[in-house]
């Protein structure tokens, strides 16, 4: 029993931290621009397509696939950032429901270009097993744990330590103020919706090899990368990361005593619980209503 | 005279115009229209595909033989079809529109059991003829609707083959890996059923479509000490699933469904891990049948892939539709049609189609196994067991 706990345990990391990466990726937009951007779960499926395009089209080479996919929905997200959100800035709602209207454009643009059939993203390399003890794990699963604590350390040091990262926390804090002292508070948006286009890229290009490509791959990131903003505590980009990993584990491990159609059920009842108590998620910080 | 010549040209664009008008009128009159509900896009848009690619070459074949004669009159065939996306209430309004609206004598299709069943109401309703062509859940036929009809084997049927092997085999405890819909829970309901009383079940677990993690799973199959692994879902889950338990070391004899016996299968895995898998097939592409090989050829010609179950039963059901048409002598009357679809006995692709009082065909199942050499043989029936290449 040990024995499955360790695995699932580890099975639930891996899963978490492509919960951290949709995760972060939406807590940066929400906590800049103020916009939950449903369209991020089908931008990290885009992303893994263009990993793939790259990877069997042009380079074949995994690492080189996953930073040209970052590039290429780095422009996406530069085109969607000013002909959808930028327009709609005064208008929240708006921008909701466009995020919406995103995730049907996407993923019925892929089934367009690639076909509805799944796609195989097979690397040789990280397909290859790694045995611990009589438990076997593939490459990918301890890569995709691996870069994900590099993004979230690389992440958190630019928002601390970086003038620029300092002026996204200003914006975030409140933009008004932020303009008053000189911060370029469009750019702050841009480059904020770049960075969270890359953890999209990079999320969806980790994930794709070691499972599928297909049209609603992100469904599911997307609703449980949600979920883990809520466990955190929305505005906490600590809170994102334990609470994506937390419901990875969660998940995983609860399987072992519950039927595993009642996972999702056994996630969110977690969370309620969790919210019940503390309102504010796990790390948010209580702060007052403004007027 | 700039007047008159603008007049002239107003006439010819006028007579032009209305005789553009009146030609699809005149063609309109020669055509029948058979109504078809599938998944052209959403989780369901792969079997879609090739559930379209029967239908339409179906109409293709149809066409190039003069079309479909009904009353002395003959008639090309067209389809109107409409995209339900896996949802029901979206195949519930495709349904409505093609009986009230576009009127057609007889619907065909649809892929999923839960859309059907909220699907079939709806042509009884309105007096329409509906024929199945993929979905497996046994009660669909057994909702006393009239109007409903399908041609493809039901979950109840295809495991009926399965089991009697599993049973002779000793393959306990036995494990289930199902998709929570009807397909995955109808399939895991026949199996348990149909197996020998008392038979061991060492873990049943379930996941929703779209999933792709089966890694919990492998750890419970594995605590449960399990024989053998039935995983009642199609392709791309199917070698996930297998993909995962093979990775993580699990030595368990692998039970699969129709979709997990096509050479596009084998391409998405490889002979290695696949060897030695059984499943239970209702059109197995290679097998020594004319019927069977003279199907895949056209399809192989025309798509330039191997023919797919779901693409023969598919084919099956647009031809039957065709029959009743023939048989009803009318293009329009829905229910002479419905009269003729409970008397058809149709030679298919698929084997010989009558319907029984529940509107149920019943088409040959078969089992098959995968050969270490990537190819398959034929296991069941008994009549048509063969060797490595035949499956």
């Amino acid at each position: 029993m040990l024995l499955a706990v360790a695995e699932q345990v580890l099975n639930g990391l891996m899963l978490g931290s492509i919960y951290v990466f949709v995760a972060l990726g939406m807590m940066l937009i929400y906590g800049v621009m103020h916009v939950l951007n449903f369209a991020h779960g089908a931008l990290f499926m885009l992303g893994g397509y263009c990993a793939h395009l790259v990877f069997t089209q042009a380079i074949g080479n995994y690492a080189l696939a996953i930073l040209a996919a970052i590039v290429m929905l780095i422009a996406v997200g530069a085109v969607i950032e000013r002909t959808v959100f930028a327009p709609l800035r005064d208008n929240l709602r708006n921008q909701v429901i466009a995020s919406l209207g995103l995730v049907l454009f996407i993923e019925n643009l892929v089934v367009v270009l690639w076909g509805p059939n799944a796609l195989q993203f097979r690397i040789e390399t990280t397909q290859a097993v790694v045995s611990l003890g009589v438990l076997r794990f593939r490459v990918q699963h301890l890569l995709i744990i691996g870069v994900c604590a590099l993004c979230v350390t690389a992440l958190f040091l630019f928002l601390q330590r970086t003038r620029f990262g300092t002026a996204i926390r200003a914006v975030a804090q409140n933009p008004r103020a932020a303009l008053v002292v000189g911060i370029d508070v469009v750019r702050v948006h841009r480059v904020t919706f770049a960075i969270s286009m890359a953890l999209a890229a990079i999320g969806g290009a980790l994930l794709g090899p070691l499972f599928l490509l297909f049209p609603q791959m992100g469904d599911l990131p997307l609703v449980k990368g949600l979920a883990g903003i809520l466990l955190g505590g929305m505005g906490s980009i600590g809170g994102a990361v334990v609470g994506g990993l937390l419901i990875g584990v969660i998940e995983a491990v609860s399987t072992l005593v519950i039927a595993t159609d009642y996972r999702d059920a056994v996630t969110f009842t977690a969370i309620v619980l969790v919210l019940l108590l503390r309102p504010q998620g796990l790390f948010g910080v209580r702060t007052r209503e403004e007027a | 005279m700039t007047k008159i010549v603008r007049r002239a040209a107003l006439s010819v664009l006028a007579v032009g115009a209305a005789l553009a008008g009146f030609t699809p009128i005149a063609a309109a009159q020669d055509r029948v229209t058979i109504g078809v509900l599938t998944a052209l896009s959403g989780p369901l848009a792969a079997p879609g595909r090739f559930q379209m690619n029967g239908i339409n070459l179906a109409v293709e074949d149809a066409n190039a033989q003069g079309g479909v004669e009904i009353g002395g009159r003959r008639y090309q065939v067209e389809i109107k079809v409409y995209d339900t996306r896996g949802n029901p209430a979206e195949g519930a309004s495709a349904m409505q529109r093609l009986t009230t609206v576009d009127r057609v004598p007889v619907v065909i299709g649809e892929l999923s059991s839960g859309v059907a069943a909220a699907v079939a109401p709806i042509a009884a309703d309105n007096e329409v003829p509906f024929i199945l062509t993929v979905p497996t859940g046994p009660n669909l036929t057994k909702a006393n609707n009239r109007w409903l009809f399908r041609v493809n084997a039901h979950n109840d049927q295809l495991s009926q083959a399965l089991a009697d092997f599993i049973s002779r085999q000793g393959w306990q405890p036995l494990a289930y890996i199902a998709w929570n819909n009807d397909a995955g829970r109808g399939g895991v309901q026949s199996m348990s059923r149909l197996l020998p009383q008392g038979w061991r079940i060492g873990y049943t677990g379930f996941f929703n479509v779209g999933e792709v993690d089966f890694s919990a799973h492998v750890t419970n199959i594995r605590n449960a000490g399990a024989r053998a692994v039935m995983l009642f879902m199609d392709e791309e889950p199917g070698s996930l699933a297998i993909a995962q338990i093979k990775a993580a070391g699990l030595d368990v004899q692998l039970i699969g469904t129709l979709a997990m016996g096509s050479d596009r299968f084998l391409r998405r895995l490889d002979a290695q891990r696949l060897n030695g898998m059984v499943q239970y097939n209702a059109f197995p592409p290679n097998a020594a049948v004319p019927r069977i090989q003279g199907f895949s050829q056209r399809y192989r010609a025309k798509f330039n892939e191997e023919a797919h179950g779901f693409a023969a039963q598919s084919y099956d059901g647009l031809m039957v539709a065709l029959a009743a048409l023939r048989a009803a002598g009318s293009a329009t009357d829905a229910r002479r049609v419905r009269e003729a679809l409970t008397r058809i006995d149709h030679e298919g692709v698929t084997g010989r189609l009558r319907f029984d009082a529940e509107g149920q065909a019943s088409p040959p199942v078969y089992v098959t196994q995968w050969c270490a050499d990537g190819r398959r043989r034929i296991l069941y029936p008994a009549d048509v067991v063969a060797d490595c290449g035949a499956g």
